[in-house]
């Protein structure tokens, strides 16, 4: 395995606090490669180091051996990219500003353009301007994708999708991986992260927390019941037997991680009139996975 | 030069320049059909009655030939502002929005070099300036030759208006390089675009009394003598020639900034 995109001690610093520091990782050729934070945290700065829109303060970003900034125009040739703010072309109608990036691309076929319109039922004959914001995003998928990319860099690419197109983007992320191209998608949302990612990467503050494989944070993360049992009585009972959990009225929250087995089994031994599942906030999950220094740093 | 962003770009800018075009042609027609000793006179009675207004708009000496007389009320004020506004206004749509906005990053997501890319967006600017000086240049032989058959001085006037794009380049030129210079919008647009206001203020100033007539050369506008060119003065040529070379090295600056700089996008 060799690393198509690497940066090796990425700073770039635009103060008071905002920015990326010290920032190492590398993609693998092939890989799908999520990048996790919170809003603000650096995920776009990173994107724009390895597009070559800005030049590292310090350390190095590269794609396929060439230096972001320097080669930008030659790594363009193999590369697909999403913006992370939706600002296309607006007095264009979608379909002249796909054809229009196709040509700026050198794309000679059309085909693969048209399934992916079809694929997330775009209708690209209305002007950009009058596009809702799941509209534009579709028509900006079409564009990243559209001249079969070796790699393709993706910020926050679900963003204004309806749940139906975020599975759609789903399956083409992973067929998109069948076919050989190396992903790198940012997000504040670890589900789209988690369906699609071999790996990820949490970044914090312009800092990365860690860099795990999906299948480890899957069974380390922990899943939030919350139960509504009969009675007052009843969530006392149960309190009781049970004192780390939280209540609210009857109803109590309980965290779990693992084999379910357990939980359910003695949870049977109850009157429980409802029982509701809620994935760990990205909060939450930096808390649990990295402890309360880590999970502190925002709110500084 | 990128073909597909610069026809793009043609149409996209095709609007505006039409509209700065008509309002140029009813400007040209208006004064030379003007032209007419008769009422010559009483525009000379006008212009006695109030000299520090037109002089400000640099119409003070209104000669006899119609060459002169289009000097006067044309080249001092009107094929200067419009010509600017129209290149202020590409230069907001093709290089200022789409940074801040952030659509640039689409541009630059192709296989095509900044440099590539910016010499393609000034050169959609300069299309059209000349474009728009050929239009001007015909439609000024085109209805003096109508209305006042063989008395324009044809050779004058064109050297005056190669000139003219002399400065035409230059002020787009400063607009361009502050596009490429500045990170927000507003000093992109507006550092270049006021100080070739400042200039047309300076000078208009200038021009009134003797008083602030030391302020002329204050300006680059004064590189810009359109009596001396139609004369074929060498003093004139000469700033003609500054024009060009500082308009095209500015454009220069704008595109080696533009390929170096950090772009928020």
């Amino acid at each position: 395995m060799s690393a198509v995109v690497e940066l090796q001690n990425v700073t770039k610093d635009y103060g008071s606090g905002r920015g990326v520091f010290d920032v190492s990782m590398q993609v693998e050729k092939g890989e799908v490669f999520g990048f996790l934070g919170p809003n603000g945290a650096g995920k776009t700065v990173t994107m724009r180091n390895l597009m070559g829109f800005v030049k590292p303060g310090s350390g190095t970003a590269s794609i396929n051996g060439m230096d972001c900034f320097r080669d930008r125009a030659k790594i363009q040739r193999g590369l697909g990219y999403l913006p992370g703010e939706i600002a296309i072309m607006d007095e264009m109608t979608g379909h002249a500003f796909l054809e229009f990036m196709a040509s700026m691309k050198g794309m000679r076929g059309r085909s693969r353009m048209r399934s992916l319109i079809e694929r997330f039922e775009l209708d690209p004959s209305r002007k950009i301007r009058k596009m809702s914001k799941g509209t534009k995003q579709k028509v900006g998928l079409v564009c990243a994708f559209m001249a079969q990319p070796a790699i393709v860099l993706l910020d926050e690419p679900t963003s204004g999708l309806d749940p139906l197109m975020q599975n759609r983007f789903v399956d083409l992320v992973l067929e998109e991986k069948e076919r050989g191209a190396t992903i790198m998608l940012s997000s504040h949302l670890f589900e789209e992260i988690e369906k699609t990612c071999d790996r990820v990467a949490f970044i914090r503050a312009g800092r990365i927390a860690a860099i795990e494989r999906m299948d480890d944070v899957r069974t380390s993360r922990k899943r939030v019941f919350s139960i509504t049992f009969a009675s007052e009585a009843e969530c006392g009972r149960y309190r009781a037997a049970h004192p780390k959990t939280h209540a609210i009225g009857s109803v109590v929250e309980v965290e779990t991680t693992g084999v379910m087995d357990g939980f359910v089994k003695d949870l049977a031994g109850y009157d429980v009139v409802d029982m509701a599942t809620r994935e760990q906030t990205l909060e939450e999950l930096f808390l649990h996975l990295y402890g309360a220094e880590v999970g502190g740093e925002n709110h500084e | 030069m990128n073909k597909t962003l610069f026809g793009k770009e043609l149409k996209a800018n095709l609007f505006v320049s039409v509209v700065i075009a008509a309002v140029l042609a009813m400007y040209v027609t208006v004064i030379v059909s003007m032209f007419d000793p008769e009422l010559g006179e009483s525009l000379d009675l006008m212009m006695q009655s109030m000299p520090e207004l037109f002089a400000a708009f640099g119409m003070a000496t209104q000669g006899a030939t119609l060459l002169d007389f289009m000097l006067n009320y044309l080249y001092g004020f009107l094929l200067v502002l419009f010509p600017f506004v129209l290149a202020l206004i590409m230069i907001n749509k093709l290089v200022v929005r789409p940074i801040d906005r952030g659509s640039m990053a689409y541009l630059l997501a192709t296989p095509n070099s900044r440099a590539k890319i910016a010499c393609t967006l000034a050169g959609v600017v300069v299309a059209v300036l000349a474009l728009m000086m050929v239009f001007v240049t015909v439609l000024e032989i085109g209805s003096s030759e109508a209305l006042f058959s063989g008395d324009l001085d044809t050779v004058g006037l064109l050297q005056t208006n190669a000139g003219l794009f002399g400065l035409w380049l230059l002020m787009a030129g400063i607009c361009f390089l502050s596009a490429c210079l500045f990170s927000s919008a507003g000093p992109a647009l507006w550092v270049g675009g006021g100080l070739c206001i400042l200039s047309f203020l300076i000078q208009m100033v200038s021009q009134v009394g003797d008083k602030f007539e030391f302020l002329k050369n204050a300006t680059p506008l004064t590189l810009f003598d359109s009596y001396g060119l139609a004369a074929g003065d060498a003093s004139a040529i000469g700033g003609a020639v500054i024009l060009y070379v500082a308009g095209v090295a500015l454009f220069v600056a704008g595109v080696a900034v533009f390929g170096k700089r950090d772009l928020a996008i």
